[in-house]
């Protein structure tokens, strides 16, 4: 009887465990790489992978860098070339980090919640740390996670003519948001 | 009547450049205000079945991704999971002994299609594969479209 109930208890401890732990395999990310010369460069991505531990505050994304969807095909293909992405040798793009003022996030109680997340940026095989501001509203049983930031392109090695000819924004406007 | 000559020539040449100017702006213009026709009016590639589809890329990602990536697909297969967020709506189809999935991102002027899909319903989707990966976040490989539109 002790046995059962010790058994009983160890799953659903282990299952409270895993529900700390949520994904989405449909969050977003958008990027803004305009100029007042080019309204093209700029494409979102609705298949990201994306966790959240509400218990830890640690966040993940992977985005396929070729399920960016531009609207041109000519831009599309630039987009992913060697000289810019080169996304067959760099498939994905990831984040890891966490957020910095967990504290401040009831996860039990709806609200909307600003928040802190520092951690790794990893684009065109360079990792580099970055920090944004963003929201996270608790809606239910729904969670969902915004962000804004820029990012500076030469960071991540990524260059080339069209940004030295101003049409190509050297610090693109990242949009992120998950719902969990 | 030299110089009317060398004029003459000089004319030719500077409106054969000209023109040559004009053409090349036109296939400049014309390259960069292209878009993406509808996929359900596109030919597809390849046909395929959602979980031979991810068997390939489990096998041999590299060459599933040198075939298929940025090719239109027909996948047929069973829906395992719509997602639906603001402005978006996908499907999955997913293999359920591994975990490994397929994700469909609908085009705009096709997201009722996708919303009027339902779990566990046979479908046929068309869209542009993007490639797959394994995901480390979901211990799975996973294989992304998009500008999907339900096949007809």
């Amino acid at each position: 009887m002790k046995k059962t109930i010790l058994s009983v208890a160890l799953v659903m401890a282990t299952g409270l465990l895993f529900a700390q732990k949520k994904t989405t395999t449909s969050a977003t990310v958008a990027f803004d790489a305009t100029t007042a010369i080019d309204a093209l460069p700029k494409a979102e991505n609705k298949t990201v992978i994306a966790s959240l531990d509400t218990k830890t505050g640690t966040i993940a994304f992977e985005a396929a860098v070729k399920s960016f969807a531009f609207s041109n095909p000519k831009i599309q293909e630039h987009f992913n070339s060697k000289g810019w992405m080169d996304s067959d040798q760099f498939s994905t793009a990831t984040f890891k980090g966490s957020i910095v003022n967990l504290k401040d996030v009831k996860f039990n109680k709806d609200g909307t919640y600003a928040v802190t997340v520092t951690g790794d940026l990893t684009i065109h095989g360079e990792t580099k740390p970055v920090e944004s501001k963003g929201t996270i509203t608790v809606s239910g049983k729904t969670i969902k996670a915004t962000s804004d930031f820029t990012i500076k392109l030469e960071d991540y090695k990524v260059s080339g003519n069209a940004v030295a000819a101003g049409k190509v924004a050297k610090e693109p406007k990242i949009t992120v948001v998950a719902e969990f | 009547m030299l110089t009317t000559k060398i004029n003459k020539r000089y004319k030719k040449w500077l409106l054969a450049l000209l023109v040559l100017m004009l053409a090349g702006g036109g296939v400049v213009w014309y390259l960069f205000t292209l878009k993406y026709d509808d996929t359900a009016s596109v030919k597809a590639h390849y046909t395929v079945n959602a979980m031979d589809f991810i068997k390939e890329f489990k096998q041999n990602m590299t060459s599933a991704n040198k075939k298929y990536s940025e090719k239109i697909i027909v996948v047929n297969g069973t829906v395992s999971a719509i997602e639906m967020a603001d402005t978006t709506a996908n499907i999955k189809m997913v293999d359920t002994t591994n975990g490994a999935y397929i994700i469909f991102a609908f085009q705009q002027q096709h997201l009722q299609e996708a919303k009027a899909m339902k779990e566990g319903e046979a479908v046929s989707i068309k869209g542009s594969c993007s490639n797959g990966a394994f995901s480390n976040i979901l211990e799975a490989e996973y294989i992304t479209f998009k500008r999907c539109a339900a096949n007809k």
